[in-house]
């Protein structure tokens, strides 16, 4: 290796993965990014709100596997053949979570160096604004560049899917 | 420390100080004999000459006076009483707490030396002044080794049987170490000494082993025994390297011995093996299940019959070496269950009460992780049965029993699980004190249509608690619910039974293994499920009488037996139309036998259980995925707590906070 380690890193951490979902673009570190699978049904997991599709084999582990468009509270989008599922590493508290996503297309890796990087809008934004890590500039236009520990909270989700479980039982006046 | 047997000495420490404890409680029931006070001696001794080993002479210290109080007690000097088993016990403690601080790898802290000081001396007033000489002169020798700096080393030495008459004395070299630092321990090597015909007045047969703190390095040191270099065998060792050959020579001295002494039978040979390794092994032969299960279908797909039958008989072996690999995790309950003597020995004192632990089916076996996790859930019943459950010696004898009260400890298996006991012959529990209190808490609005069972189930609710008043053990209210938690995350259930005046037995009943289960796959709409096969009884058709009263009759007639039913379709709220045909399979579970109605059998299978992710912590009625031969994921029915969620939705106009509960 000619390259020391410490650059390559940097050289990553401004590196994005772009997808579309509905018409928007959206980026997202490749840090966090495992693989990216074809689109294959999940097994769906009952009683479990809209954003949960369900869980799939990823080489004998159960994944579950989150609709990004359900998430940011939109309809969900037709499976289509260019339908993928990246598969997402988040790490909250030092734990980590393995979480697939669907998104409707993957774009390409882009290098978006700090610079061209602006601060989230406070409002304005077709998803929450906490979603938001940042907008970066490409090409002209503006694309939301996520904060995958945010939008995949562990946390949040679960209290979400408590929720829909709670609805589940019947006449629980 | 970044010494490698230091884990080792560690481990080894605790089980022997675990022995000790079984040991001393023994004694101190007044039930032991010569064996028990050989065996606390033992691992006195044994933990003591480890220590000094690794130098940890705070350790040796202590443990030195506590050994030679054991030495009189085994050579009958000293009785063994109640009240010295009662000190031993303290002693052991604090012998646990100075490996624990090794453990931790902290520096020792004064106030342990002082409560080690005071316990001392609290030893020596019962056995009377002549250990207390012992003690003092271990203190000398602690100060010593403390004053003492630089590095530690073992050196071995053996003279020649002809260095006497070669004209050197072998004491002269030892004497002269001493000038290069401290000798801090010397032991006389008189293995080659012959018998009194053979001896030769002018020969050497003596060896020396000693441990010397000095700052003078290697060569220094060699350099003592320069003028008898060609007329002994030496060997000098750094002290780190000397305790690392010494524990693995160890291990086997002991086991000799042991085996020599015949305390324990000879075929308990057992083996240290770290439980990632296991874990990883029980891992793969998930995978070979799942690949097995994967090419049994191909096979029969492709209808070749040798090929069938030599994936049949591979098959059965898979299965023996999954049986094995499971067998590797499976612990005997006993030594958990042991541990609460102490426990009960020690809060049984706390608040007044005389108090016996009875021990049932300690050689049941389950998974280690399970026992792991359910040491908890056990402690808190135990408290709660001694703090609750059983009456003062009083109120016993008012009521006729005897003064002394029992909790009882049980493990048995039962169709397919592990259930666990945990018994007292106290009150019970009174219905309308509990009925009282959870109208008081807006649990339920009226109790009187609620049976027993019912009612008790009630104390598992989340902030429940009928004790009078909150004691220190127990009665704070956050006490059931999470033993109700704790099990149901192992895929366990939780009953209770009581009687007014007789006593409370908790029963806990457990999954064998957390790691793969027998299964028997059923398919509703798209969706395939799996339903732990031991649970299953038969499966019998849905009639079509019943398919037309949807929504109104639940339950068949089974051979003139009322079965009610649940419909999984709509339990799930799966998307489908209902299949053409209907099958109900008949579960019995928990003592109550119920119907889930699924559109296809699809037969029996192995299945390795795969957690599902933190995410669905939350879902009742599921209890973990599975991966099928096909490589589709199909999800295990968690039939317990599927159960529960019928009952208490059929319960709901009664008792409507249950059916939110958890």
């Amino acid at each position: 290796m000619t390259i020391p380690a410490d650059n390559e890193r940097r050289h990553d951490q401004n590196q994005y993965l772009t997808f579309v979902l509905g018409r928007e673009t959206f980026a997202l570190g490749i840090l966090s990014i495992k693989e990216i699978l074809e689109y294959s049904a999940p097994t769906e997991i009952p009683m479990m709100p809209a954003f949960i599709r369900g869980v799939v084999n990823l080489r004998g582990a159960a994944v579950p596997v989150v609709d990004l468009s359900a998430r940011f509270g939109r309809p969900s989008t037709p499976v289509t053949k260019k339908t993928c599922v990246v598969i997402i590493e988040t790490t909250v508290a030092e734990e980590s979570h393995i979480i697939g996503v669907v998104v409707d297309a993957v774009n390409e890796v882009l290098e978006i160096p700090d610079t061209e990087i602006e601060p989230a809008p406070g409002f304005g934004a077709s998803i929450r604004a906490d979603f938001i890590q940042g907008m970066g500039k490409v090409r002209g236009k503006f694309v939301i560049i996520l904060d995958v520990n945010r939008v995949l909270c562990i946390d949040e989700m679960e209290m979400l899917t408590q929720a829909a479980t709670g609805d589940a039982v019947p006449s629980a006046a | 420390m970044t010494d490698t047997a230091l884990p080792t000495f560690i481990a080894e420490s605790r089980e022997l100080l675990a022995e000790m404890e079984v040991a001393l409680l023994e004694c101190e029931q007044g039930n032991a004999g010569p064996e028990a006070v050989n065996a606390i001696f033992r691992a006195a001794h044994t933990i003591k000459g480890s220590s000094g080993l690794f130098g940890l002479d705070g350790i040796v210290a202590f443990t030195h006076v506590v050994e030679s109080v054991l030495d009189r007690v085994r050579a009958a000097a000293l009785p063994m009483d109640r009240a010295l088993a009662a000190i031993l016990l303290e002693c052991r403690d604090h012998i646990e707490r100075l490996v624990g601080v090794v453990a931790d790898g902290k520096a020792d802290d004064g106030d342990l030396i002082a409560a080690g000081e005071r316990l001392l001396q609290k030893l020596n007033m019962h056995t009377g002044g002549s250990s207390a000489s012992a003690a003092n002169t271990d203190v000398v020798a602690t100060a010593a080794y403390a004053a003492a700096p630089g590095e530690r080393w073992h050196i071995s030495v053996m003279f020649h049987t002809e260095v006497l008459r070669n004209g050197m004395d072998p004491l002269s070299f030892i004497r002269y170490l001493s000038t290069l630092g401290e000798i801090t321990h010397l032991q006389l090597n008189t293995e080659r000494l012959p018998s009194p015909e053979d001896f030769d007045a002018e020969a050497c047969y003596l060896g020396f082993e000693i441990e010397l703190a000095s700052q003078e390095g290697r060569q220094r040191i060699e350099g003592a025994f320069e003028f008898v270099r060609e007329d002994c065998t030496l060997q000098i060792r750094s002290k780190a390297q000397a305790a690392y050959e010494a524990t693995a020579g160890r291990e086997a001295e002991t086991r000799d011995a042991r085996s020599a002494r015949d305390i324990k039978s000879a075929d308990n040979r057992s083996l240290r093996v770290d439980g990632d390794k296991l874990d990883k092994l029980i891992d793969l032969i998930g995978e070979l299940v799942t690949a097995g299960a994967a090419t049994t279908i191909t096979a029969r797909k492709a209808g070749l019959s040798e090929l069938n039958e030599s994936t049949l008989r591979l098959a059965r072996l898979v299965e023996e070496v999954r049986d094995q690999a499971l067998k590797l995790r499976m612990v005997q309950i006993g030594p958990t269950f042991s541990r609460f003597q102490r426990v009960v020995r020690d809060v049984a004192r706390e608040i007044g009460k005389e108090i016996r632990l009875e021990i049932g089916g300690a050689e049941t076996e389950l998974d280690k992780t399970l026992i792991e996790s359910i040491t908890d859930p056990l402690t808190h019943l135990v408290r709660n049965a001694i703090d609750h459950g059983i009456e003062t010696a009083d109120v016993r004898r008012a009521r006729g029993k005897g003064a002394e009260g029992v909790v009882r400890l049980e493990a048995y298996h039962d169709s397919g699980s592990v259930v666990i006991e945990v018994a007292d012959d106290g009150g019970g529990l009174k219905r309308e004190r509990i009925l009282a209190k959870a109208i008081e808490r807006g649990l339920i609005t009226d109790g009187s249509s609620l049976t027993d069972s019912q009612v008790f189930a009630l104390i598992f609710e989340p902030g429940f608690s009928t004790a009078e008043q909150v004691t220190n053990l127990s009665g704070r209210g956050v006490g059931m619910d999470v033993v109700k938690r704790n099990v149901n995350a192992l895929r366990g259930t939780v009953e209770l039974d009581s009687k007014e005046g007789e006593g409370t037995t908790v029963r806990i009943r457990l999954p064998l293994t957390l790691a793969i289960i027998d299964g028997f796959l059923v398919g509703v709409g798209g969706s395939s499920f799996v339903i732990p096969l031991e649970l299953v009884e038969e499966c019998v058709e849905l009639g079509d009488e019943h398919r037309s009263t949807d929504g109104e009759q639940r339950y068949i007639n089974l051979r003139g037996a009322v079965l009610p039913f649940i419909r999984l379709r709509e339990m799930f709220a799966i998307r489908s139309t209902a299949a053409r045909r209907e099958s109900i399979v008949v579960i019995r579970c928990a003592g109550q036998r119920f119907g889930i109605v699924v559109d296809e059998l699809l037969g029996e299978l192995q299945t390795v259980i795969k957690p599902l992710s933190r995410l669905f912590s939350r879902i009742r009625g599921i209890g973990g995925s599975t991966i099928l031969g096909t490589g589709q994921l199909a999800l295990i029915l968690d039939v317990p707590s599927l159960l529960d969620l019928c009952l208490s939705s059929s319960q709901a106009p009664v008792a409507p906070r249950i059916a939110l509960a958890d």
